[in-house]
């Protein structure tokens, strides 16, 4: 009982915490899909440097901790003269992590366009540019759908780490409601219930936006 | 068509003009080779099919006729021109996409796993290279897809998806798709080897309506009765290298190459 009581005392800060976490890897997934996508592109390119250096890349942003990311971006801006707020400094650091990860999503998923569909359009005389926006890119985006939904999942998730650069998003705004309630328990679990629901909601755009891509197309 | 309404017998076979020119082809993957000195000549109207046990490299054959496999030594012509290599001095240098594309232009392929792209129709599969390589505008593309479209039977499925159609359906608007450039040539590698067995003989009539018509091609088949009816020339193939050609007759009739003999039993008692 006490768990529904503190849920509608503080609903809106609660709200307010959740809304923030939800626009802020929101974000940061929209904003890494572009990025992600030209780093992919990068990773099979022809080009050795260009390979090199977008594979040095990705193995910095996959390789280091997200609150190691997170705590560089955010104290080596300013000390080279950007001066960002908290938020800025977290969607920041949260774009350039997921756009290595989804670099990598979209990698595979380039791999996963059978190479004779390509075969047959090099056969056709089409050039490699449209090859890729006609033939490769728009099964692409099919193929990679449900791991772009859950990397929004793990984004969602891993976002309550920027709690520590004092953004007030779900987590932080729980461990505010714990200091003035002093019921831990209680509101963590309120937090976790949040974040499922959030995900659930999430998994099931990731369902439609699969469906509506699938347009007759079952390779 | 390439006969100017000639019947295709009044001309005799050594007279026609070569299409592809094969001379001392090798190809070899890393270290293994693959293909060890192939020479073969493809004439105007000819209906060449190959055969062979698994993995004696007829479909890496087929492919560097298409130079979708760069081959390693020798050379293949399209009609004159070398494909696929630019001699520069010495030495000899990859064509770049523009001129490699030129030098196939007349060049169609038929794929085993027809290869269409899964998430455009039929009619935008046969459509998008005239749209994008012939350059023609959207009426007229979408006017000669149809029409390629009902010389395979299928003007009626023209809006359905790839999944939408059996695979001999698919296999079918694949060949529109190749023949809707209007090619010179067309490669078929084991057209119908992916489909159910009832579904082989709509895809080989309309080859057999190709042949007919005088449409050059090369076909590597296991379907021997095919083969024995429609082929100008029968191509044996073994570990990398052809070890008889002939005349239907001769081959399958006839055939001289203990190999060949072998084949051909393994291949009669397997069918019985
Ligand atoms: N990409 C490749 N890399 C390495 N080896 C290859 C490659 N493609 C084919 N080979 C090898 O080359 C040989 C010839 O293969 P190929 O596919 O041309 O045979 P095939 O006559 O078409 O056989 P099948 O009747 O089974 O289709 C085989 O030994 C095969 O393992
Ligand atoms: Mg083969």
């Amino acid at each position: 009982m006490e768990f529904l009581h503190i849920a509608w005392a503080y609903k809106e800060m609660l709200l307010v915490g959740a809304a923030t976490t939800a626009v802020i890897s929101g974000a940061s997934i929209l904003l890494g899909m572009p990025l992600g996508l030209a780093f992919a592109f990068g990773l099979v390119s022809h080009n050795r440097p260009i390979r090199l250096f977008c594979a040095v890349y990705r193995s910095f942003w996959r390789g280091t901790p997200l609150l190691v990311q997170i705590l560089l971006v955010f104290y080596l801006l300013p000390s080279i003269g950007l001066d960002l707020s908290p938020v800025t400094a977290a969607v920041l650091a949260l774009i350039l992590n997921t756009s290595a990860f989804q670099a990598e999503i979209f990698r595979g998923g380039l791999s996963a366009v059978p190479k004779g569909q390509v075969e047959a359009a090099q056969m056709l005389g089409i050039a490699p540019i449209t090859i890729r926006r006609r033939i490769v890119i728009p099964q692409l985006l099919r193929l990679v759908t449900p791991a772009i939904t859950n990397e929004f999942i793990s984004i969602l998730k891993n976002s309550s780490i920027i709690s520590v650069i004092s953004v007030t998003e779900l987590l932080r705004t729980g461990q505010q409601i714990v200091s003035a309630t002093y019921r831990p328990l209680e509101v963590y679990g309120l937090i976790a219930i949040i974040y499922i629901v959030m995900n659930l909601v999430i998994a099931q755009l990731g369902r439609r936006a699969e469906a509506r891509l699938a347009r007759g197309a079952r390779a | 068509m390439a006969l100017n309404g000639q019947p295709r017998v009044e001309l005799a076979a050594s007279d026609r003009e070569v299409v592809i020119e094969v001379e001392e082809l090798t190809k070899t993957f890393g270290p293994v080779p693959v293909l060890n000195g192939i020479d073969l000549k493809i004439r105007r109207s000819e209906v060449v099919c190959i055969i062979g046990p698994s993995g004696s490299g007829k479909s890496t054959l087929l492919r560097c006729l298409a130079f979708l496999d760069p081959y390693t030594g020798g050379r293949v012509s399209i009609e004159g021109q070398l494909l696929g290599y630019k001699q520069q001095g010495e030495r000899r240098l990859m064509q770049g996409h523009r001129e490699l594309a030129k030098v196939r232009r007349n060049v169609g392929m038929v794929f085993q796993h027809f290869n269409l792209w899964p998430h455009m129709t039929a009619l935008e599969n046969v459509a998008l290279a005239l749209r994008v390589t012939r350059k023609l505008k959207a009426d007229q593309a979408e006017r000669e897809a149809r029409e390629a479209l009902s010389k395979v039977g299928l003007g009626d499925k023209a809006g359905n998806y790839p999944s939408q159609l059996s695979g001999g359906q698919q296999q079918r608007v694949a060949i529109a798709r190749a023949l809707a450039m209007k090619p010179h040539v067309i490669l078929f590698d084991e057209p119908t080897s992916a489909l159910d067995p009832e579904l082989v003989g709509e895809v080989l009539g309309v080859m057999r309506q190709l042949a007919v018509e005088g449409m050059t091609m090369a076909i590597v088949t296991h379907e021997m009765g095919f083969a024995a009816q429609m082929a100008d020339t029968v191509v044996f193939m073994d570990r990398g290298v052809i070890l008889e050609q002939g005349s239907p007759d001769e081959i399958f009739k006839n055939p001289r190459n203990d190999r060949l003999k072998q084949f051909l039993d393994t291949w009669r008692t397997r069918s019985f």
